[in-house]
């Protein structure tokens, strides 16, 4: 199974780098690095997709949201509801309410200016599927205090 | 195995631009069967198995996390790790029949219930909670200025000399009369301010 994995692994993207090799030779005059820039429209196109996409399962949400907090961005809303829709799909209530604050860490310094509106945009959607915000559960304020495992000696 | 093969392959070249090739070692653990979660996947291997179980109990695997191991941290990069926090009871299995039906249904208290089975700490407690941290670090730092003068004591005590005589204000003073007496400094200096005619300080 590894075999196979790394094989296709290798001609895909082998293939890809290959073609991208061939379009900058033709073109001597400008210089592009060998990663083409996709546009803000494409990214938000593609994790919606993959969101929305019935195949994905929780496996691959946990992944795509941990990919998605790794980029210096907040997600447009529209990527947000796909991702709750996602989670409505695998039935993880937890996961839901854990991205909602992983989305708040990431306006960080913007926070009162970009959540209202967030709230105002994927309000819709959070009362359909019954999801409620950190907020509401009580969990914008610590509830349980733990010794920091770093702390323990 | 193939599809799932492909369907891997596809992902890794199509969603993430930052993927490295360590998704397609060996120690990744396969996903598991979607219906039933507390069983063990038929598709680890038995010694990926023989060493994961024990460590985690009979929590469930629910991702790659950030590294491929199944571990429990909480992190605020990574807000998905690989593993639930508390292992599948019972009453959480319960818990999981009714996530599967309308969210509305659920109290608060179980929703809550769902959240701390599968994370260990919000974050706020994990990440913007005080620690009183402070509180340690200022005690230390007072603590390590106050040793600092006592090795200062200590060094004055026993390794400085005394301070000479000719500090006391008495030298000083006869000293002063002594350079008054023979007239030094007279245009400018100690002699020119005394009044030799009245034995004083001149006014």
């Amino acid at each position: 199974m590894l075999r196979a994995v790394t094989s296709r692994f290798y001609a895909a993207t082998s293939a890809a780098l290959r073609a991208n090799i061939q379009r900058t030779c033709a073109v001597q005059a400008v210089r592009y690095s060998s990663h083409v820039k996709e546009s803000d429209e494409e990214f938000d196109a593609r994790y919606e997709a993959a969101f929305n996409d019935p195949n994905t399962d929780g496996w691959l949400i946990r992944k795509l949201m941990n990919d998605l907090h790794g980029y210096d961005l907040v997600p447009e809303p529209k990527i947000i509801i796909a991702a709750m829709k996602a989670c409505r799909r695998v039935n993880d209530y937890a996961m839901a309410v854990r991205y909602l604050e992983a989305i708040k860490l990431k306006c960080d310094k913007n926070l009162d200016k970009i959540w209202p509106w967030m709230l105002q945009e994927i309000g819709p959607t959070l009362k359909e599927l019954g999801i409620d915000t950190p907020e509401e559960l009580g969990y914008d304020k610590p509830e349980l205090a733990k010794v920091n495992v770093f702390d323990i000696h | 195995m193939n599809e799932m093969a492909n369907h891997l392959v596809k992902h890794m070249v199509r969603v993430a631009p930052r993927m490295s090739v360590r998704c397609a070692s060996s120690s990744t653990p396969a996903r598991p069967i979607k219906s039933d979660p507390v069983a063990i996947p038929e598709e680890l291997p038995q010694e990926l198995k023989d060493s994961i179980y024990p460590k985690i109990g009979k929590r469930e695997i629910v991702g790659f996390g950030w590294n491929g191991l199944p571990t429990y941290v909480d992190r605020c990069e990574f807000p998905f790790p690989s593993i639930r926090f508390k292992e599948t009871t019972p009453e959480i299995l319960a818990l999981r029949e009714k996530e599967k039906g309308d969210w509305k249904k659920l109290s608060v208290e179980e929703k809550k219930a769902l959240y701390r089975s599968s994370f260990c700490q919000t974050f706020a407690e994990f990440d913007d909670a005080p620690t009183g941290e402070w509180k340690s670090i200022i005690g230390l730092a007072l603590m390590g200025i106050v040793v600092t003068g006592w090795c200062l004591i200590a060094v004055h005590q026993m390794a400085y000399d005394r301070l000479p005589v000719t500090i006391t204000e008495e030298w000083k003073e006869k000293m002063v009369e002594h350079m008054v007496r023979q007239g030094q400094n007279p245009l400018q200096g100690v002699s020119s301010i005394w009044d030799y005619e009245n034995n004083r300080w001149k006014k």
